[in-house]
């Protein structure tokens, strides 16, 4: 049985509308802020259905089986055994710093600093694990026999040796962890197999690495000319304040948009390796998003946060700006009142916030569906049930470390 | 019995789609292929999973990928056999999205409002042998910083016996770091930094800080405040992102500025108590107020704002507060004699074995 026809414009697609999105996403804000933030487990779950649900592999969409219950137990299970002692560990590293034992506290810091760059590695596994082991398609799921452990050593020592020399080794560091994590994971019977190729990385690497010294070097230069040729006089009327200037504003721009921008290009870069070197069976995997892409990307969601962010705080400006003596006055008379209306400000701020992040989830999610591609055939009698153990997903503690899995 | 045709199935053991004929037999069914039968599966075994369009999925309890689609209308002889459909699940598709979010709300609001006013006759319940250890665990020794000459610390011993009834759970220090500041920590613990004291222009202003440290430690505001900022830490910490932490600093926030009060109250009471002049702590205060700038702020607006961002209030609203206190015509005594005064002040200084400054080699 072929999957895959050859005139079919792509194997994978998106069928979603943001609209309809906005009907999951608007009450799940709802419902995260009056219970606190603790639905967030359950809503997660929701958007992941909606998204899956969306998502057609070939013929069949895919869909997601995960439940709130198990991100909720995994956070509160990460908050008693990971967050309370870290708190207690502050506390005595204080204590021991205070004691004059400077030398037993900064042996604990260190300590502390290769467990959580350990658990972090781990993290990455675990959640790629968990939403492989929650994915079905035709009834049919992903998943790993690996815990992971491992992996969490690959991530200290691949992320140490890329340090040496000076953070060059980066793109091997992470190539070299993508393929090594891909490579435990299956799908059905099928493992996953991934063996890119950083060096193919490093024309982009070196450019964003450089970037910031380009962007001193022109500063300086300017600067220089900026210097010798104004000497004196008024500075916004010389040639050299007008140099002085455009040197301050290269120097902004490289900050908030080349460095962005440079970063994109890697990125974009990466992902069409990684994900072009990924093998399932039979199946070959592209990804086709190009820097272009990426770069209205991330405006558009930096547009979307802005947007956001003024509706956040329109109501603060609106309070104090209508009428200011007012506001003084009432929190001059009654603290507690003021009090209940600024925490319920806050409450309000959210809204807006969280609902932009839940968009920006929903782009996201679909950025990647729309740039994947799929080739190759899919045999429906060969593709058998996974038999990876999935019992233990979900109560494990870290399953819940779900940080951006791919 | 019932046959129907527009079904679809997975068995979760292969991707293969099936089309399928579902037959029941009372509490059971079989799923009917064209040469095959799947079966008999348990209709309370069915959880309902989604619904999609027109159609509704079923999982089936411990068949791992297993799938039955229904598309269309369920005939009523069916429907019945199936289990209901969620949307949210649980507790909010039986009060609806409103209802079930003005239940949270409340349930939400007297979390919130127990972690605020619990630790008020919760810090009391903790043995003072259990905050003497936090406060030992915390500061210990303060790594060999504190002051020690036997004359200065007897001048200390007399202070705080002049403001306090129960000197004996007191340990009053004074830390060899420069800096303008007291602090009360758990377990009765009070620290006062030489900054302060060689800035003092007289015992009185000194004693007029000690009294309102002190204050903290008898009003418990210590572990009042660790208990409220943790507590809140546990019920915010549901909200990612920095939505939680502002509202945990504005709530604990108003909690600090109302314990500054109290301790102030607490302050003067034990001067009057002691006969010793607040003039001399209206004077700390308004030093503190030109350093911080309350006294110049003309504009009313911006000096409330100020008031309300710090944790403290103004130092001008105290060096009022502690004015008006001063009752005209009374014969006050100072807190320390002279000499005693000097050997206090001196004390650090004397101490040839006392360690200085932060420690490493900020100093």
């Amino acid at each position: 049985m072929t999957g895959h026809e050859g005139k079919a414009p792509s194997a994978v697609t998106f069928h979603g509308s943001w609209t309809d999105f906005a009907k999951i996403a608007l009450p799940n804000v709802l419902l995260t802020l009056v219970t606190l933030g603790i639905y967030r487990f359950w809503a997660t779950t929701r958007e992941r259905q909606y998204l899956w649900s969306q998502t057609r592999f070939i013929d069949e969409p895919l869909e997601w089986t995960g439940r709130g219950i198990e991100l909720f137990i995994g956070f509160v299970m990460v908050f008693f055994l990971l967050g309370l002692p870290l708190v207690v560990m502050q506390l005595v590293i204080n204590g021991l710093v205070f004691q004059g034992k400077p030398i037993i506290a900064g042996v604990i810091i260190f300590a502390m600093f290769l467990a959580i760059f350990y658990l972090t590695g781990l993290a990455y596994f675990r959640a790629l694990r968990y939403r492989l082991s929650r994915t079905y398609w035709r009834g049919i799921r992903g998943g790993s026999d690996d815990q992971g452990f491992g992996y969490g050593w690959s991530y200290i020592w691949k992320n140490v040796v890329a340090a040496i020399p000076l953070y060059l080794l980066y793109p091997w560091a992470s190539m070299s962890l993508w393929n090594e994590r891909w490579s435990k994971m299956s799908f059905g019977p099928y493992q996953f197999e991934s063996n890119a190729d950083w060096k193919a990385l490093m024309k982009r690497y070196l450019l964003f690495y450089l970037v910031p010294f380009l962007i001193f070097v022109g500063a300086v230069a300017l600067g220089i000319s900026a210097a010798s040729a104004g000497g004196g006089g008024d500075p916004f009327n010389t040639a050299g304040g007008v140099a002085a200037i455009v040197a301050i504003f290269i120097g902004i721009l490289g900050l908030y948009i080349i460095m962005p921008i440079a970063a994109l290009l890697y990125y974009s870069k990466f992902m069409r390796v990684a994900i072009g070197s990924l093998r399932l069976g039979d199946l070959e995997f592209d990804f086709t998003a190009r820097s272009p892409d990426w770069i209205l990307f991330w405006l558009a969601n930096l547009a979307i946060l802005m947007l956001a962010y003024g509706f956040a705080f329109a109501p603060f400006s609106l309070l104090i700006a209508t009428d200011p003596t007012q506001f003084v006055q009432q929190l001059e008379a009654g603290e507690s009142i003021l009090s209940v209306g600024l925490v319920i400000g806050i409450l309000i701020a959210i809204i807006p916030l969280a609902f932009a992040t839940s968009i920006i989830r929903y782009r996201s999610w679909k950025f990647f569906v729309v740039h994947t591609e799929a080739f190759g055939e899919v045999n429906l009698d060969r593709m058998t049930q996974s038999t990876t153990d999935s019992s233990s997903h979900g109560e494990g503690l870290l399953d819940a470390f779900d940080v951006g899995a791919i | 019995m019932t046959t129907f045709f527009d079904a679809w199935h997975f068995d979760g053991q292969s991707a293969v789609r099936r089309k399928v004929e579902i037959q029941t037999i009372g509490s059971q069914f079989f799923l009917l292929e064209q040469e095959r039968r799947h079966g008999p599966f348990h209709f309370d075994e069915l959880r309902f999973l989604e619904a999609k369009g027109d159609s509704k999925v079923y999982g089936l309890s411990g068949k791992d990928g297993w799938r039955l689609g229904i598309r269309g209308h369920v005939p009523t002889e069916l429907a019945p056999l199936l289990p209901a459909s969620k949307t949210y699940g649980g507790l909010i598709d039986r009060l609806g999205l409103g209802k079930a979010s003005f239940v949270f709300a409340g349930i939400s609001a007297a979390v919130v409002a127990v972690v605020l006013l619990s630790p008020q006759w919760l810090a009391p319940l903790i043995p003072s042998s259990v905050e003497a250890k936090l406060g030992n665990a915390l500061v210990g020794d303060f790594g060999g910083r504190f002051c020690d000459t036997p004359k200065g610390k007897a001048a200390l011993a007399k202070l705080t016996r002049s403001l306090d009834d129960h000197p004996e759970d007191l340990q009053v220090e004074v830390a060899n770091i420069d800096m303008l500041n007291a602090v009360a920590l758990p377990g009765g613990k009070v620290l006062l930094f030489q900054g302060l004291l060689s800035q003092a222009k007289s015992p009185d202003e000194v004693a007029g800080v000690l009294a309102h440290e002190i204050g903290h430690v008898r009003e418990r505001h210590v572990m009042q405040g660790l208990l409220r900022q943790m507590g809140l830490a546990v019920v915010l910490g549901g909200f990612d992102g920095s939505g939680g932490s502002t509202l945990n600093s504005l709530l604990s926030t108003t909690y600090t500025r109302d314990s500054e009060r109290e301790a102030d109250d607490h302050s003067l009471k034990a001067l009057k108590q002691a006969n010793i002049s607040p003039v001399g702590a209206a004077d700390f205060f308004n030093r503190l107020a030109s350093m911080d700038g309350s006294r110049d702020l003309k504009d009313r607006q911006a000096r409330t704002m100020a008031s309300y961002t710090s944790s403290h209030p103004l130092s001008d609203e105290r060096r009022k507060l502690f004015e008006n206190a001063v009752v005209k015509g009374s014969a006050y005594k100072p807190a320390l004699t002279a000499d005693e005064w000097q050997e206090l002040k001196t004390m650090c200084a004397q101490d040839k074995d006392v360690k200085s400054g932060w420690g490493f080699d900020i100093e």
